[in-house]
């Protein structure tokens, strides 16, 4: 069903109590109506949110398509986006990237049937000098070896 | 031998310190907030801050007391800070770590900016990846308003502030101080045509500051030990400590804090352990994906502002990149222009256009398709980006992506089919 049920909605009214105009809590509320829908914003949703912003949903849309963060799709439960900008790229970033691909069977963009990984590609994520590394959901996972990589798809396979 | 300085970083070193209130009070905390909020009128310390010749450390090095010399009174209007706190250009990192190891430092800083803006709401904007610190800042914000130092009455005097954390949602363009005031508004993050300046017209169409987190955690030192002591340390118009990020093949990649104007080679040999595996340097990028690449015999620079302008690069926001003797120029070229084509925000044609056929381009050399007439027409179209777009991402690709070129031509005849 497309709406914050009425415990997030107390979430909402304080993040409007932070703004001077309502439609400034645009992207925390896109978060939290990702959060609420397993990581990404299924149909209806921007129109909604529009509503509860005052504004129009070709606006919100407009948001939506410009943020990386923001995903129209499906991702995985693990979603998993891996840094090969420039640092990185230096500190064997590819080589985790390869690795992750062959592992799970997915290209950058693409998520598994199962629903339990999706991958990205990532830049900069503002941690170089603990490459390479991936972020999962909220996560870093740091200065990691292909055998942590292998331990950790374990993991989140068994954990299904 | 360069040495590590602990002004800002003086907590954070310490393994046992937690980074919460407690131990940030223990350790001296919330003294500068204190002579502030009891003592000193605005205008106070905004001379203070002045004479302290502080410079912003989000990587255009204005002068920050200026900045706010800048800021209209008696508008009518609401004045605005707004920390940015986007931290994405590649190979910077240490604006998450004062967030995540000494929280308290940097929100001191930022109530004592405020306090000098007269600004009674104001805005952390946090790169939306990065959960963990936007959790330990809301966790940070909370213990200041149980303590009575946000919120009505700060210290139990006439002036009031909240302040909010902002999480964007992934765009490195919303580091830029004008596109982040669009994203804080629930729009785009499109970087505005200047004037008029955010001073002017900012957040919500109100004066407004936007300044970087260490340049604000410097703040809490100068209010102590007063701005002769922060300009003791540095070099002349160029003050004080800052933290500089070292990445890519050095033996000790992290965050080192120094005085400005040590030379940039020996923080990389002294502090950072030199090319890692007993390798030769090729080259350095001082300042992030940004700023112009300096041979490794162009590497014994001051690192500072005005230094690094001089060589022809800039120090933008510390952000140490190092290459060893196996790199590829076209490699770097590749990645470089890869990210700066997926983060065109896409308004100016120039950039949008741009980013997007030199990305080709550096990609017929990958391939080893390149030829002498498609270097050339890479520096031209490099040469096109800059000076000829709303914002300085334009001049931030074109300058690098020229420079590998101009510099490196060897390497990239190498890939030539
Ligand atoms: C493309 C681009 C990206 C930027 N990214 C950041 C950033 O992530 N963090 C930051 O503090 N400043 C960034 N800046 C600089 C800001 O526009 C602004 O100058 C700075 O935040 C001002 O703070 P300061 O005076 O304390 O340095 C960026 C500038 C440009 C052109
Ligand atoms: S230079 Fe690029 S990033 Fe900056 S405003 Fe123009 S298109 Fe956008
Ligand atoms: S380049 Fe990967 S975190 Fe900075």
């Amino acid at each position: 069903m497309v709406g914050f049920s009425n415990s997030v909605i107390k979430e909402v009214d304080e993040l409007f109590s932070r703004y001077p105009v309502k439609v400034h809590a645009l992207l925390p509320l896109l978060h939290l109506a990702q959060r609420v829908n397993d990581g990404w914003l299924p149909s209806g949703w921007d129109a909604y949110v529009a509503d509860l912003c005052d504004t129009t949903v070709n606006h919100v849309r407009g948001v939506i398509t410009f943020y990386n963060m923001f995903h129209t799709k499906p991702v995985g439960r693990h979603h998993i986006m891996v840094c090969t900008c420039l640092p990185c790229g230096l500190c064997d970033g590819d080589k985790l990237l390869t690795h992750l691909e062959e592992r799970l069977g997915l290209h950058p963009g693409q998520t598994s049937a199962d629903g339990l990984f999706s991958l990205e590609e990532a830049q900069c994520l503002a941690a170089c000098d603990k490459a390479p590394l991936m972020m999962v959901n909220d996560k870093l996972h740091e200065n990691l070896t292909l055998e942590q990589v292998d331990n950790w798809i374990e993991q989140a396979r068994k954990k299904k | 031998m360069v040495e590590e300085k602990q002004i800002l970083t003086k907590n954070m070193r310490d393994s046992k310190y937690s980074g919460d209130l407690k131990a940030y009070k223990n350790a001296g905390g919330f003294n500068a907030l204190d002579t502030v909020i009891r003592k000193m009128k605005p205008e106070q310390v905004l001379e203070l801050v002045k004479a302290s010749d502080l410079r912003g450390r989000g990587g255009a090095g204005f002068p920050t007391g200026v900045k706010w010399s800048f800021m209209p009174k008696d508008t009518g209007k609401p004045s605005y800070l707004i920390c940015n706190a986007d931290e994405s250009e590649p190979g910077t990192f240490k604006d998450h770590l004062i967030m995540m190891r000494d929280p308290h430092l940097f929100l001191e800083g930022m109530i004592i900016g405020c306090y000098t803006i007269d600004c009674n709401t104001g805005y952390i904007y946090i790169r939306g990846e990065s959960q963990t610190a936007i959790a330990i800042m809301e966790k940070a914000i909370g213990e200041l308003y149980k303590d009575k130092l946000l919120g009505q009455n700060v210290m139990g005097s006439k002036y009031s502030l909240d302040l909010y954390v902002h999480p964007g949602a992934g765009a490195y363009i919303c580091g830029e101080e004008t596109a982040l005031l669009d994203s804080l508004e629930g729009k785009r993050g499109q970087p505005r045509i200047k004037p008029p300046f955010p001073a002017v017209s900012g957040y919500n169409s109100c004066p407004t500051s936007v300044n970087n987190v260490e340049t604000l955690a410097c703040l809490p030192y100068i209010i102590n030990e007063g701005p002769e002591a922060w300009k003791a340390m540095g070099t002349p118009n160029n003050s004080g400590t800052h933290m500089v990020c070292i990445s890519g093949h050095v033996e000790k990649p992290g965050v080192y804090e120094v005085e400005m104007g040590v030379s940039l080679l020996e923080m990389i040999n002294d502090l950072a352990g030199g090319v890692r595996n007993g390798k030769k340097l090729k080259a350095v990028i001082p300042g992030g994906a940004s700023a112009n690449i300096l041979k490794a015999d162009e590497a014994d620079v001051p690192y500072e502002f005005d230094a690094l302008m001089k060589a022809g690069t800039m120090m933008g926001s510390a952000a140490v990149i190092v290459f060893d003797e196996d790199t590829d120029m076209v490699e770097v070229a590749s990645r470089t222009i890869r990210f700066f084509n997926h983060e065109s925000c896409g308004q100016c044609t120039p950039c949008r256009e741009g980013t997007f056929w030199l990305k080709n381009m550096i990609r017929d050399f990958l391939d080893n398709a390149g030829d002498e007439a498609k270097m050339q027409r890479v520096e031209r179209v490099s040469a096109n980006l800059i000076g000829t777009t709303i914002c300085p991402f334009g001049d931030a690709t074109g300058g690098p992506m020229g420079t590998f070129i101009g510099k490196f031509p060897e390497d990239f005849r190498k890939h030539f089919a």
